[in-house]
């Protein structure tokens, strides 16, 4: 038997494997933390060949084999050792596939990483997993020869960058005894990658092989592709000038826990920066403080924030509060003549400052002054990779054989953000092309952001890249599914059918047989998805029986199953105009668990019994399983409701549902209800391949549509209560909160002053009648207007967690329930899954999983599901105005083929601008804007610009309300390619040469 | 206190055999010596600061003697939670119920409560505070909590426990903090984007000898997580014990458990640097004024002697755990 001693460590080593450190909690208590850490001889250096590892080093798959001789300064091959700093600053270079040298990863290095930013600790990690890569963690913390204590009055980071060094050192004298290259060749060298110039400096005197990224970069065989991913350094962007010459153009942030403190205090504020996308000088900040959001005014008092990130504001006394401008600043018109290489500094006679100080100054409005202030700090940045296209006006050299370096803008497709600077070998070639750009920094001597080039995505305008640069916008996660999510899918793939009913099958257990049932599902033309079937009919005491039927997608997607945690980090189904970004693999969403006709499907059925007045009798719920008789759309359904020949019992259910559904719509509107309008267009493709829009026209209402929301409304606050009810704690809910009254306040101005109608906000029923008022009997589509408008002010919906909020503050706003959930759409939304899981367990069918006892997991998850579902409503509308935009090309084009000259529609002017009008185009929902070059005589009280005619001295008068008609055409940015709509005003003034 | 309970007839040998010229103690020791200590500071590596002691141990087999552990602990306290600005000091003392088997558990903790009683109102006298266990003058500071606990008690407790409580003081460490303020701006901000080319370069930088702000910090930060700390201001002024026993005729220094029994009176000058920080006297016997005077003049004396040896013994174990430990390292790593 082995003999097994134990040896106690004696105490007077403590000083070595004991690492105490403090710990401040978020309660502000101090902890004091110690970690015993044991050194060991057998930590393995990963290298092939190295003859004294060879045992401690396993696996022995994931070995680094030396570089071979590809690299100019390191001809007999070299293993990379990167300092913390290249992990920090240039993570896109090494994810490059380009970038595969061997490399040493150091613990200190993780942790290090890990202490200072955690997105890039979690990029990090999936670069250690990645096969392409070949990484060896080197535990040198636990090998007694690399493990450093750290000395009196040495920092932190010193005694890391010492540790590093360390290590390197090691590893050179281990390779030197250990690993031979071939016969008489010398052993590898071991490089120190590293930025500090200081820990390089060190590494020199003691005797280590170490260099720059960028020096490291440029001795490469394929420098130049690799070149462009690097970060752009301060030091190394404008060599040629003297860092003592730049000016400051914004203050530099407070330190941190400054912020933190002031915050506390109530002196500063946090909350989330919006930029505005009609100017680009001028943002805001919602904070909870402030009824109004603070108001952001100037360059230097947005300081550098960008839109999305958390902030942190100091708000100016209140004589210096101000109003928001009334004016569009675009930013491509305005900067247009900045200079990329000098745009920065330069004396006061700055061509942009003046330009921009110029448009920042207007006179103050008393009545509409808002909290007004400035950026002191950023608590976290936004950041992420931005779609852009490359400004071509910025290139030096257009050659497009030249590779050497330029400075260029790169103008982000979305309007919130500001253009970034950008160096690259590539420009010429770049042009005309989507791009994928990330920010690395925005430094107070600099206007802009610098950033550097990721990759591209193909050419403006290619459906491709069009598509791919949406769903990177949003943040929309498109991956295909992989092999661990399909393998949780049924194995029968296609072939699964609900098996014969029996006792034993376990598909059968408790469920209630309803496929002798009349059920049909009535939903939009091409819906191969179909979560939701209805049933109706008389029962023998009068009463009536209405069922929905919702796909058990429960059934397939397990809790905690990898194709549950994919479906709960997408959140929701995306929908595009020309693609569907499935939250579930496709085999469950469009077959399993679609409802679709004529085969056995599982579904978990709501079930009422009514009065003929649609007054709830009772309600039940349960796992079941269905045939449904028919698919229908909305168009059908219609159709044969209206047919009175047809007699048949599918008919008749349909028209019994219907007469339900009206009544069940009286009285949610008696209730006060609101009947919101949002633009919906269509879009008519040319043929299922082409996917060419030919036209646009508006999405029609039918009485089926509303029959299918009535009851799925129905079902969703029967489902609310049935769980809310069970689990009071955790139950998935969603809500609407009323919107603040001080969201409608300039709605109402506008529509007293300009129609002499009262809106009355002081509640959903209120709004809802007086929504019904404002009518204008010249204009039908004014009343559509109105509440679209009236949308716009409201807050949007939002998932939460029952035990997490007030009781009181659970009610649907927009829908006068005072509870409400998802229910009806397990297959494209999350949170109806978690509903599903939650009523099944409510109705004693199954055990709910511990994670959804859990507030915070619930909590958390709900969060994602919010984002996303924010997200994908955005990208959806995105998608939407793209092919708006092609049809309008196509439209564009024929008329001028014809003759005509050019598109013209009729639009409502929504907003008005000292230079400009925001006008609403009903027939392609789509807002836009019309631009004239100098300001006009506005009258902001009475939202009216005075026109000059062509040719005359009169003056017109256009306010908000008014009808005007548009031309509409779509013009490239001469620039950047971006493609935009642009309005003239062709009634009542031509506005062309304005 | 802690007697044990010994018959007339030791008691009589034990207090004859001191009471003769020259006199004689069952150990063999002179009135006025001490039995061997030893002492280990950073015992307790959670602890801020920590030392163990013992008195006549037997050096062979560590049985016997006195032993107390001493630990102390920095918390972060609010005033609304009690706290003052200056910060609190809080002492207490646990006796091992092994130390004491013939007390019944109240009794034990009439004697903890004892103990205690002396220890905090001695080294929680304002004369004795440290500087620096402030943290936000008016909202925050540090509780240091002192904790004695008496793993056996083999007489002279009081002396064990206040060199306890001193070593553990000296080894302790503050935490070095910072603190978050945030001031608004004098002057209102920079006109807002008025200036001529709308920038205005590092007018808001305060000046580092502006000393006239007033104080709105909020909250602290942790200046290195990785820094045990600064010392405990006056580490070096904290008291020791000096107990003088009382037989008739004489008096003896560092009882052991049985002398205790015969001791009348036992008094307990406590001097901090030369200065009387207290005095107690223990026991039904009775003493003199002019005893008394002499009794103190000796004390400090003692006191004197104990705490340079103390002192040089404390910086002793201040090297050894660090210096000497990390040289051992790197040796033993080359």
């Amino acid at each position: 038997m082995v003999e097994i001693t134990i040896r106690k460590r004696p105490r007077s080593e403590a000083v070595v494997t004991q690492r105490k450190f403090f710990k401040k909690t978020a309660r502000g208590k101090v902890i004091k933390v110690l970690r015993e850490r044991y050194l060991r001889d057998d930590v393995g250096c990963g290298i092939q060949s190295c003859q004294e590892c060879t045992e401690s080093c396993t696996p022995q798959a994931n070995h680094l084999v030396m570089s071979g001789p590809d690299h100019g300064l390191f001809p007999d091959g070299h293993f990379l050792l990167p300092d913390t700093n290249v992990f920090l600053s240039q993570m896109d270079l090494l994810e490059s596939p380009l970038f595969r040298p061997p490399i040493i990863l150091l613990q200190t290095v993780i942790e290090e990483v890990r202490h200072r930013s955690l997105p890039l600790y979690n990029r990090l990690k999936a670069l250690m997993a990645m096969d392409e890569k070949s990484i060896w963690v080197f535990y040198n913390e636990y090998r007694s020869e690399t493990a450093v204590i750290r000395e009196e009055n040495e920092t932190p980071n010193d005694r890391n960058d010492r540790g590093i060094r360390k290590a390197a050192a090691w590893y050179t004298t281990h390779l030197n005894a250990n690993v031979r290259g071939k016969a008489p060749k010398k052993p590898p060298t071991i490089v120190l990658l590293t930025e500090d110039a200081a820990n390089r400096q060190k590494a020199e005197k003691d005797g280590l092989v170490t260099l720059s990224v960028r020096k490291y970069v440029e001795a490469m065989n394929d420098a130049s592709q690799l070149l462009d991913l690097l970060a752009s350094e301060s030091e190394e962007i404008e060599p040629t000038r003297a860092a003592s010459g730049k000016q400051f153009l914004y203050d530099e942030y407070l330190p941190s826990a400054t912020l933190i403190g002031g915050v506390k205090a109530g002196q500063l504020h946090q909350g989330h920066f919006n930029a505005n996308q009609y100017n680009y000088l001028e943002g805001s900040v919602s904070v909870p403080a402030f009824s109004k959001p603070v108001l952001l005014i100037g360059r230097e008092n947005m300081n550098r924030a960008t839109n999305g990130d958390i902030v942190i504001v100091e708000v100016f006394p209140e004589d210096e509060w101000k109003a928001p401008a009334d004016e569009v600043v675009d930013q491509d018109a305005t900067l247009k003549n900045d200079d990329v290489e000098s745009g920065d500094e330069d004396d006061g006679e700055d061509l942009v400052s003046r330009v921009e100080s110029k448009v920042v100054e207007y006179e103050k409005r008393d009545a509409e002054k808002q909290p007004t202030g400035k950026v002191v700090g950023v608590i976290k940045r936004l950041w992420r990779p931005y779609v852009c296209h490359i400004d071509s006006t910025s290139l030096t050299s257009s050659n497009a054989t030249s590779l050497s370096v330029q400075t260029v803008f790169a103008t982000p497709v979305s309007r919130l953000l500001p253009r970034i600077r950008m160096r690259t070998r590539q420009a010429p070639s770049l042009i005309g092309q989507k791009i994928l750009v990330s920010i690395d920094r925005w430094d107070v001597t600099s206007r802009y952001p610098e950033g550097h080039f990721v990759r591209a995505l193909g050419k403006v305008e290619s459906k491709e890249a069009e598509q791919e640069s949406l769903l990177l916008e949003f943040d929309v996660p498109y991956r295909p599914f992989g092999k661990a999510i399909l393998d949780c899918l049924p194995k029968e793939g296609e072939q699964w059918v609900v098996p014969l009913k029996s006792d034993a099958s376990p598909e059968w257990r408790d469920r209630q047989d309803l496929r002798d049932l009349n059920i049909c599902s009535i939903d939009p033309p091409g819906c191969q998805d179909i979560d939701d079937a209805l049933h109706a009919r008389l029962l023998p005491n009068g009463n009536i029986e209405a069922g929905v039927h919702i796909a058990d997608v429960s059934h397939f997607v397990h809790a905690d199953t990898t194709m549950d945690n994919e479906a709960a980090s997408r959140g929701t189904t995306v929908y595009l105009v020309d693609k569907r970004i499935d939250m579930l693999p496709a085999l469950l969403g469009t077959n399993l668990c679609s409802l679709r006709p004529f085969v056995e499907r599982l579904a978990f059925s709501a079930i009422w019994e009514m009065t003929p007045d649609a007054d709830i009798v009772n309600v039940r719920f349960t796992k079941s399983v269905i045939a449904s008789k028919a698919a229908f759309t909305y168009e059908e359904a219609q159709i044969r409701k209206d047919d009175a020949n047809q007699k048949d019992a599918l008919t008749e259910g349909i028209r019994l549902l219907n007469t339900i559904a009206i009544k069940l719509k009286a009285k949610r509107m008696a209730a006060g209800a609101l009947n919101l309008a949002s633009p919906e267009v269509k879009i008519h493709l040319d043929s299922s391949e082409s996917s060419d829009p030919i036209d646009v026209e508006q999405k029609e209402m039918r009485e089926t549509n509303s029959l299918v929301e009535e009851f799925m409304l129905l079902a969703n606050i029967s489902v609310a209560q049935k769980i809310q009810e069970t689990f009071p704690q955790t139950a998935v809910l969603r809500r609407h909160m009323p919107p603040p009254k001080t969201n409608f306040e300039k709605l109402q101005d506008i529509l007293m002053k300009r129609k002499g109608l009262a809106l009355d906000v002081s509640s959903s029923g209120a709004l809802a009648a007086s929504l019904d008022k404002c009518l204008d009997p010249t204009e039908p589509a004014f009343n559509t207007l109105v509440r679209i408008m009236a949308t716009r002010c409201m807050l949007s919906a939002e998932y939460f967690c029952s035990g997490s909020v007030a009781r009181d503050t659970f009610g649907h706003y927009g829908l006068a329930s005072p509870i409400y959930t998802h229910f009806t759409s397990p297959i494209r939304r999350y949170a109806d899954v978690l509903a599903h899981r939650q009523l099944s367990a409510a109705i004693g069918y199954s055990p709910l999983h511990p994670s959804l006892h859990s507030k915070p997991h619930v909590e958390r998850i709900l969060g994602v599901v919010n984002k996303r579902h924010r997200m994908a409503q955005m990208a959806g509308r995105a998608s939407v105005e793209f092919y708006v935009g092609l049809a309008l090309k196509g439209r564009e084009e024929r008329v001028q083929k014809s003759g005509a000259g050019a598109v013209t529609e009729e639009a409502f002017v929504i907003r008005t601008f000292r230079n400009g009008l925001g006008v609403f185009v009903s027939s392609l929902g789509i807002e836009g804007l019309v631009m004239f070059k100098k300001d006009l005589q506005f009258d902001a009280e009475n939202y009216t610009l005075s026109i000059p005619k062509p040719g005359s001295a009169d003056l017109v008068a256009i306010s908000v309300f008014d009808k005007v008609t548009v031309r509409i055409e779509v013009e490239k940015d001469k620039n950047t390619q971006r493609g935009r709509v642009k309005m003239t005003l062709l009634s009542p003034v031509d506005s062309k040469d304005m | 206190m802690a007697s044990s309970s010994i018959s007339k007839a030791e008691s009589a040998y034990i207090e004859v055999g001191l009471s003769e010229q020259p006199p004689q103690r069952l150990d063999g020791r002179a009135l006025t010596d001490y039995r061997a200590m030893s002492l280990e500071t950073g015992t307790a590596p959670l602890a801020n600061g920590s030392a163990r002691l013992t008195i006549g141990r037997n050096p062979h087999d560590g049985s016997g003697g006195t032993e107390i552990l001493a630990a102390t602990k920095l918390e972060v306290e609010t005033n609304e939670d009690g706290g003052s600005d200056q910060g609190r000091v809080v002492c207490s003392v646990t006796c091992s119920p092994a130390a004491y088997p013939h007390l019944s558990s109240n009794a034990l903790e009439d004697l903890q409560h004892d103990l205690t009683t002396v220890i905090h109102t001695t080294l929680s006298h304002p004369s004795l505070h440290p500087d620096n266990l402030k943290i936000i003058p008016g909202k925050k500071s540090w509780l240091l909590s002192l904790d004695l606990v008496i793993l056996s008690d083999a007489g002279n407790i009081y002396d064990a426990l206040f060199m306890a409580a001193r070593a553990a003081l000296w080894d302790t460490k503050v935490p070095r903090t910072r603190f978050i303020e945030y001031k608004a701006k004098k002057g209102g901000p920079a006109s807002g984007g008025k200036g001529r080319d709308g920038m205005d370069v590092d007018e808001t930088a305060t000046s580092g000898f502006d000393t006239r702000k007033t104080n709105h910090a909020t909250d602290f930060e942790l200046l290195d997580y990785w820094d045990e700390g600064e010392v405990l201001d006056g580490r070096e002024r904290w008291p020791l014990c000096v107990t003088f026993n009382l037989v008739p005729k004489t008096h003896f220094l560092d009882a052991t458990q049985v002398e205790e029994a015969v001791a009348v009176l036992k008094v307990l000058f406590i001097f901090a640097s030369s200065s009387v920080q207290g005095m107690r006297m223990l026991g039904p016997g009775e003493v003199t004024s002019a005893q008394i005077k002499s009794l103190l003049k000796e004390a400090e004396t003692h006191s004197r002697n104990i705490s340079s040896a103390l002192d040089s013994k404390l910086k002793d174990e201040d090297v050894r755990r660090n210096q000497k430990a990390s040289e051992a390292f790197s040796q033993q790593r080359r």
